[in-house]
């Protein structure tokens, strides 16, 4: 009987411990996630998406928000503050300058789309995290092609 | 453009960056936690004074993907309240002399914008004023609960009820 109940304790412990571990590698630890390799949920041009968002910023939230975007279109420009590497397609010019999609590459990406000519046509893609008022913004990006 | 940024006004005196950055940092025994912002909006008016910011809350980078999920869904709710934004003024921008180089001390005053929540806010900073640029800086603390942000009991101890937001924003004359 002494003998069930040390076996069963050393089972529960056993349990336990590997729960602990699959809680803090799996759950807390967890990687983020690679939005190179995510699938897109849309594909589409990156003007319409600024379009949608400029016209009714409110629905286009709801639906493009915290979502991976494979989006097309001309390079603008190329900007480097800091360590970040943003790709730029623009589609207007508001009040405090271009307005368009503005892209924040993967360190691993950034190369791609510096040595790209402005004009060039690209399909990046990553997370959208919203609009904010001049541009749509996309983070964790990659080159599609 | 539109509302927020619109209430600084058009005019040959002013400053802009859609790269600003914003960190914010919370300590406490158990753990320091801290999220980082480069896509930040920002604009200056050198002439009167009006300074804004805006900030998508999604594009808050945290270290452990677990926190940036609770971050979003459970204590800001960025499906709901996509953006913080700040409107306010520059009390002393007469001190600052825009064409040579140095460091300001200014204070800001305006209204500070989280989760839907609005809360009249005056805060110390630098204007430093570097080859035609304004670099403006500013660290200063928030309630979480003044902007409705509840923390579980659960993790009551791993988040302080004070955060520290440091800002830093690199504002270029904006080109006609």
């Amino acid at each position: 009987m002494k003998r069930k109940i040390l076996t069963a304790g050393a089972v529960l412990a056993g349990l336990g411990l590997i729960a602990g571990i699959f809680v803090y590698f799996f759950l807390f630890n967890k990687p983020h996630t690679d939005y190179s390799k995510a699938e897109a949920d849309f594909e589409m041009k990156a003007v319409a998406v600024f379009e949608e968002f400029r016209t009714n910023p409110e629905l286009a939230s709801g639906k493009y928000n915290g979502k991976v975007l494979s989006l097309t279109g001309e390079l603008t420009a190329v900007e480097q503050p800091d360590s970040l590497t943003i790709a730029v397609f623009s589609y207007e010019e508001g009040m405090f300058g271009s307005e368009g999609v503005r892209f924040t590459m993967l360190p691993e990406y950034a190369g791609s789309v510096i040595a790209v000519a402005p004009g060039s046509t690209l399909t990046l893609k990553g997370l959208c995290t919203g609009y904010n008022e001049t541009d749509v913004i996309m983070e964790h990006c990659s080159v599609v092609k | 453009m539109f509302a927020l940024l619109a209430t600084v006004s058009v005019s040959a005196q002013k400053y802009i960056t859609k790269n600003g950055y914003i960190r914010f940092f919370s300590s406490t025994p158990v753990e320091d936690i801290e999220a980082h912002n480069r896509q930040v909006n920002s604009a200056l008016d050198q002439k009167n004074g009006d300074f804004v910011f805006k900030v998508l809350m999604k594009s808050f980078q945290f270290e452990k993907a677990l926190m940036q999920e609770h971050f979003n869904e459970n204590y800001v709710e960025s499906d709901k309240f996509p953006n913080a934004t700040f409107s306010g003024k520059v009390k002393n921008i007469g001190e600052i002399d825009f064409t040579r180089n140095g460091v300001y001390q200014t204070t800001v005053e305006g209204d500070l914008t989280i989760k839907g929540i609005t809360k009249k806010v005056t805060e110390k900073g630098t204007f430093e004023v570097k080859d035609g640029k304004v670099i403006g800086k500013s660290t200063f603390n928030i309630l979480l609960a003044d902007y409705g942000i509840k923390i579980p009991n659960t993790v009551a101890s791993n988040i302080s009820k004070t955060i520290q937001i440091d800002v830093e924003v690199n504002l270029e004359k904006l080109a006609k």
